[in-house]
C-alpha cells in the first residue's frame, strides 16, 4: 500500500512526535489504524478458538467417560479467563479506533490533507480503503437490492405455493394506492358494487356478462383427469381407460392428502367452444388467488393441458405469455380482485378470430419479432375491471399495441 | 382437425399451366417465412360404370370419383358431385373395387408437390398430373389452420390469409391467380366441424373446375 511505503519515508521525522494525539501526520494515523484493525482481528480470532474450546469443555462434561469432571471445570475455568482478557482486548482496541475516527467518518474530512484517507469500518463489518469509496459501492448495492427484492419476491411466491399451511406475514407491495382503491370496489352499469371475493359470486357474474363462456371448476386430481380424456389426447381410441390408470396412479401417491384437497378448486376452465380454452389455476386450493394461467386450443388434450403448460400452437402459447404478464398486472394491486379481472380479460379473447387490430385494421398480420401470421393476441387489460362489458376490450397485434411489451 | 381451404389455380384466358408457377409459389412461401417441411402425395380416381348396354341405364351418375388423402393414409373417400354424396371407407375398398369390377378407373390422377409450415398455418402447394404422363393438368393449393377446426370460426382468418397470399403472389406477376371454390358443405351432410369429408368434397369441386377451364397442355 501508498501510505506504508510514504510512512516509512516521514516515519524518522514524525517519530520524534510520537504521540496518540491528533497532531500526528496523516500516513502515521492511517499506519496506526491499520496496525489496530490486525491487532483486533488477531483478538476476534482468538476469541473464535476461546468459543470452540469452551464447547469442547462443555463437550467432555456431557460425556463423563472420556474424563472427570474436574478437568472439565479446570477447563472451563481456564478459558474463561483468557475470554474475559481477549474481550477486554477487543475494547480497549475498539476504543483507540474509535478516537482515531475508523469506526466513524469523523475524520474524513482531515485526512484529505495529504490525499490520504483513513480506513473504515462499515456497521456490516466490511472495512474499505476510504469513506467514500463505500458510496461507490453503495451505488453498485442499489441494483444488488433490487435483485434481492426479486429474489424475496420469488421465493416467497414459492413458498406459498408450496408450503402454504406456514403462516406468511410478509405483505406484498402495490403499485400505488390511487390503482388500489379504485380496483377494491368493482362496479357495473347499474352503480351497485360487487363483491368479487368468491368463487360463486365470480362464476355467477361472468355467467352474465359472458353467456357463451363456459366456466368450470375442479379440484387439482379431477382437472388431471378432465385434461387427460379431452379429444385430442392422443388416446382416441380409449379415453376413459387413460384417465382410469392416472386416476389410480395417483391416488397411489397422495392417499393421505387426496381427502383434504379434494374438494377444494384449484383450477378453473374457461372454455369458449371452438375458440380456446383457459386455464387458471388457485393457489392456495380453494382460495380466490390465481397463480398461473394459460390458453390452448379447443381440440387440444392430454396430462399437458394445466396453467403452467404451453400450447403446442404459435397463437395460444402467445397470448399465454402476454397473460403472465397481465396477471402479475392484476395480482400488483393487492386488492383481491386479480381472479375476477383476470377471467373478465380472459373471456374478451372470444372475438379471438374475429375481432380485426384497432390499429391497423387487420385480422392477421405479420409478428416482426416471430416471423409468424398471427391474429391480434393483445387485449387491453388496464381499465378492465370497471368496464361494463368487453366490447370496449380492445385488440391489438403485438407489434401494435400502444404498451409494447 | 384443422380447417383446410383447397384452392386450385385459375390461368387467365390464353395462358397455360406449368411447374414454374408451382416454383414461384413455393419461392413465395419461403418469402413469408414458411419453412418447407417435405413433400406430399394424394390420387383421385374417375370412375366409370362397366355396362354393356349404357343407354339402359341413364341415372347412374357418371362423376362418381374416388380419393385417397395425404392425411389419411388409410382411408378413401368417394364421392358423387352431381348427388351430394360423400363417404369414407378403408382404404382397402379399393381391392374390392377391382374384383367386382363394376366401376373401373378410367382417369387417375396424382396430386403431388411441397408442403410448407407458416407458423399455425400449413400450406401444401401440389401439381395434377395423369398418372403415366409428365403434362400438368393444374396446380391446387391446400392451405390448413391448425389451431381450430370450426369452418366458421376460421373464415376470416383464412380469408385475410389468402389475401396475404395473393398480395406475395402478385408480386411475382404470374398470369392467374389461385381460386377458393365456395360451395356448401351441408348440402353433403357435413357440419361446421371440419373432417377429411370436407375435404374430398373440395378436391372433387376442385377438380370439375379444372377440367372445365384448363386446356391439358405442355410436358413438364
Amino acid at each position: 500500500m501508498q501510505s506504508l511505503q510514504q510512512l516509512q519515508l516521514l516515519q524518522n521525522p514524525t517519530e520524534a512526535a510520537n504521540s496518540q494525539s491528533e497532531l500526528e501526520a496523516p500516513p502515521k494515523q492511517v499506519a496506526q489504524a491499520m496496525e489496530r484493525l490486525n491487532q483486533a482481528a488477531r483478538v476476534i480470532a482468538d476469541i473464535r478458538l476461546g468459543a470452540d474450546r469452551v464447547f469442547e469443555a462443555l463437550f467432555l462434561t456431557s460425556h463423563p467417560r472420556t474424563s472427570t469432571t474436574d478437568t472439565s471445570l479446570q477447563l472451563l475455568l481456564k478459558e474463561d479467563a483468557s475470554m474475559r482478557q481477549h474481550l477486554h482486548d477487543l475494547r480497549s482496541i475498539g476504543k483507540k479506533l474509535e478516537e482515531s475516527g475508523v469506526l466513524t467518518e469523523s475524520l474524513r474530512s482531515r485526512s484529505n490533507s495529504w490525499g490520504l484517507h483513513m480506513p473504515l469500518v462499515c456497521p456490516d463489518g466490511a472495512v474499505v480503503a476510504y469513506a467514500w469509496k463505500r458510496q461507490l459501492a453503495g451505488q453498485a448495492g442499489a441494483s444488488a437490492v433490487d435483485r434481492t427484492r426479486l429474489a424475496l419476491k420469488a421465493f416467497t411466491d414459492q413458498k406459498r405455493r408450496f408450503f402454504p399451511h406456514i403462516d406468511d406475514g410478509v405483505k406484498m407491495e402495490s403499485r400505488s394506492k390511487k390503482h388500489r382503491a379504485s380496483h377494491s370496489v368493482l362496479e357495473h352499469g347499474g352503480g351497485e358494487p360487487f363483491d368479487c371475493k368468491t368463487l360463486p359470486d365470480i362464476q355467477s357474474r361472468l355467467e352474465k356478462l359472458v353467456p357463451n363462456v363456459k366456466v368450470s371448476t375442479y379440484g387439482r386430481l379431477s382437472w388431471l383427469k378432465r385434461a387427460n380424456s379431452l379429444p385430442g389426447s392422443g388416446s382416441d381410441d380409449d379415453p376413459p381407460e387413460a384417465s382410469k390408470l392416472v386416476f389410480q396412479s395417483s391416488s397411489k401417491l397422495r392417499s393421505g392428502l387426496e381427502a383434504e384437497v379434494a374438494d377444494k378448486v384449484a383450477v378453473i376452465e374457461l372454455y369458449v367452444p371452438s375458440v380456446f380454452r383457459a386455464v387458471v389455476s388457485l393457489n392456495p386450493a380453494g382460495s380466490v388467488d390465481p397463480d398461473s394461467v394459460a390458453f390452448f386450443s379447443p381440440d387440444e388434450g392430454g396430462s399437458y393441458l394445466h396453467s403452467r403448460g404451453f400450447s403446442a400452437h404459435h397463437v395460444y402459447k402467445h397470448i399465454t405469455e402476454h397473460a403472465s404478464t397481465v396477471l402479475q398486472y392484476f395480482l400488483g394491486f393487492g386488492t383481491g380482485t386479480a381472479l375476477y379481472s383476470l377471467l373478465l380479460w380472459i373471456c374478451s379473447f372470444e372475438s379471438l378470430f374475429s375481432k380485426p387490430c384497432s390499429k391497423c385494421g387487420r385480422l392477421l398480420a405479420m409478428d416482426k419479432k416471430s416471423a409468424l401470421i398471427l391474429p391480434p393476441l393483445h387485449r387491453a387489460y388496464q381499465e378492465l375491471p370497471l368496464a361494463a362489458n368487453l366490447d370496449v376490450c380492445e385488440a391489438y397485434h403485438g407489434g401494435c399495441s400502444p404498451d409494447d411489451s | 382437425m384443422p380447417v383446410k381451404w383447397v384452392l386450385y389455380w385459375q390461368p387467365n384466358q390464353g395462358s397455360t399451366v406449368s411447374t414454374q408457377i408451382l416454383n414461384e409459389a413455393a419461392q413465395c412461401a419461403e418469402s413469408i417465412n414458411g419453412v418447407k417441411e417435405g413433400r406430399w402425395k394424394a390420387t383421385l380416381n374417375y370412375y366409370k360404370p362397366m355396362l354393356r348396354d349404357q343407354s339402359n341405364h341413364p341415372d347412374l351418375p357418371r362423376d362418381f370419383l374416388g380419393i385417397s388423402l395425404a392425411d389419411q393414409p388409410s382411408k378413401y373417400y368417394f364421392i358423387i358431385r352431381s348427388q351430394r354424396i360423400v363417404v369414407e371407407a378403408d382404404a382397402t375398398i379399393q381391392l374390392i373395387m377391382e374384383k367386382l369390377q363394376s366401376y373401373k378407373s378410367k382417369v387417375s390422377l396424382y396430386f403431388d408437390g411441397f408442403q410448407y409450415q407458416l407458423g399455425d398455418f400449413r400450406l401444401r402447394v401440389g401439381r395434377v398430373v395423369p398418372v403415366h404422363s409428365e403434362s400438368i393438368r393444374g396446380i391446387v393449393m391446400e392451405v390448413e389452420y391448425l389451431p381450430i377446426s370450426s369452418m366458421e370460426k376460421a373464415r376470416k382468418v383464412m380469408e385475410e390469409f389468402v389475401e396475404i397470399w395473393h398480395e406475395a403472389l402478385s408480386k411475382r406477376s404470374l398470369s392467374g391467380k389461385f381460386v377458393n371454390s365456395e360451395l356448401n358443405f351441408g348440402e353433403f351432410g357435413l357440419a361446421d366441424t371440419y373432417t377429411p369429408q370436407h375435404t374430398g368434397v373440395q378436391y372433387a369441386i376442385v377438380m370439375a373446375h379444372m377440367i372445365a377451364t384448363v386446356q391439358p397442355v405442355v410436358r413438364g
